[in-house]
């Protein structure tokens, strides 16, 4: 309990650092998870955003596209996706909205369609989000991610419209981007860490790291489920990204939460490091 | 078990020598603060600032107008525009821009040239923000009248009296203006400039910069 107190603790810490442009620091790095560069307190540049300006309507700004994978890179080989369970604000909201997952969850129709088997599918939307909105389309038609972003929404339009009412006017996106933010917020409360799983793009960037990091999620010992697992399934049902813990092996979608490590009673998991 | 190690030391390495050279050898780190970070995008709000185009004199952090605006504004009414590469809202205003003043320029370009409105001499000034020098920077913040930081910017500069003295008055725009097409937001620059040139020729003979 006290390993999740501190992850609440650097979650809580990093959401205030990534607000410090209200006092007016601001840097020219990227931010190493999903916050919008356009928050009236953002201190640093949401990467996709400079992704999407590295290939806008056909240029190629290599600095720029290499800039943020560079740095999402050196948290994703030091941690994999530690940055998800331990740093990003969006990660803080959907562990704040995960209690009220847990309990739909139970619903037995929800719980049906959670552990049916084109689920594990889903997860691989976010790479095509990756791929088809934020570098393809931006590169053929120039910006759409941005456009619709339900983070951009959450964390850049509705605090500049309740600091500025008057001086904004919804442009024609604005709509359709509130309808996705509303799908967002019901996906988030429906399904635990539900944007994670299936729709962050940088999930997508940090996800194939998992299986390089030197930070990870690991049996105690080689076989050790064979021999000593009571089989209690404690792991996979703590577990927020909705993982098999038992049969994992560097899993991409593990985000380093350390849940299941808590929850083991014969404490056969850990986390491994270099 | 020892190759894995050897991989991610290596990787590490790779990994934060390159950031670390692109932050020291290349601009990257200006350009994603000063392109990104302090310029508003307005895609991502998905809002566009309110087009208000009421004249005023004092600029918004309190700095004297720039030299050139000042010289330029012996000639005549003065147009700014300000734009950034990736900008769909700089991308819907350039052929208007074009059209009004009947001139062609490349997006990265930077622009001063003396236009003709209707016979009347506008020294047109065009700033790409990501490639333009320290001064139009600054006069971007100088005339960024409602404190938007958003592009594209468009000021007029004319003069106007105040308190006995004729002086610098001007309006900033922002976005594709709250029009929905190309007509109403030529119409409506058209329209601006015109009156602009009125307020001009009522106060230049008084103008003694």
């Amino acid at each position: 309990m006290r390993f999740q107190i501190k992850r609440l603790t650097s979650q809580i810490l990093i959401f205030f650092s990534a607000n410090l442009g209200a006092l007016g620091f601001q840097t020219g790095f990227c931010y190493p998870f999903f916050y919008c560069n356009s928050c009236p307190s953002a201190t640093s540049a949401c990467p996709l955003r400079a992704i999407e300006q590295s290939v806008y309507k056909g240029s190629f700004y290599w600095k720029l596209l290499l800039f943020p994978i560079l740095i999402l890179g050196f948290f994703g080989v030091t941690s994999g996706r530690g940055v998800c369970g331990w740093a990003c604000p969006i990660g803080l909201l959907q562990r704040l909205t995960g209690k009220i997952a847990r309990k739909i969850k139970k619903n037995p129709k929800l719980k049906k369609i959670g552990q049916h088997k084109i689920e594990k599918y889903f997860r691989y939307i976010k790479y095509l989000n990756l791929i088809i909105l934020v570098i393809f389309t931006t590169y053929i038609i120039g910006f759409m991610f941005t456009d619709i972003c339900p983070i951009g929404f959450l964390t850049g339009t509705i605090p500049t419209l309740i600091l500025y009412p008057s001086k904004f006017v919804p442009n024609p996106f604005f709509w359709i981007a509130l309808i996705i933010f509303i799908l967002f917020l019901i996906l988030i409360f429906m399904i635990e860490r539900g944007w994670c799983r299936y729709f962050c793009p940088i999930g997508a960037i940090l996800a194939p790291f998992n299986k390089i990091s030197m930070l990870y999620v690991s049996p105690v010992e080689k076989n050790i489920f064979d021999k000593e697992c009571i089989h209690c399934n404690a792991c996979v049902n703590s577990c927020p990204m909705g993982i098999d813990v038992i049969n994992m092996n560097r899993d991409p979608e593990c985000i380093l939460c350390g849940k299941c490590i808590n929850v083991c009673p014969k404490n056969l998991i850990k986390f491994e490091r270099v | 078990m020892k190759k894995m190690i050897v991989f991610q030391i290596c990787a590490l390495i790779l990994v934060s020598g390159s950031l670390s050279l692109m932050i020291i050898q290349t601009d990257v780190y200006e350009r994603v603060q000063s392109g990104i970070v302090e310029v508003l995008c307005l895609s991502c709000l998905k809002l566009e600032p309110k087009t208000k185009s009421d004249f005023i004199f004092e600029t918004t952090n309190g700095e004297p107008h720039p030299d050139f605006v000042i010289e330029n504004l012996t000639k005549g009414v003065i147009f700014l525009h300000f734009s950034e590469d990736a900008c769909p809202g700089c991308d819907i205003m350039y052929p208007i821009i074009k059209d009004l003043f009947k001139i062609e320029f490349g997006k990265e370009d930077m622009v001063y040239t003396i236009t003709n409105f209707e016979g009347n001499v506008i020294p047109y000034y065009y700033a790409n923000l990501d490639h333009t020098n320290e001064l139009m920077r600054n006069t971007f913040s100088i005339y960024d009248k409602d404190n938007i930081k958003g592009l594209p910017m468009f000021s007029i500069i004319t003069l106007g009296y105040d308190k006995g003295i004729i002086k610098p008055y001007y309006t900033t725009l922002y976005g594709s203006l709250n029009l929905d097409n190309d007509s109403d937001r030529l119409n409506y620059l058209i329209e601006l400039l015109q009156q602009s040139i009125e307020i001009y020729a009522q106060n230049s003979e008084g103008f003694h910069p």
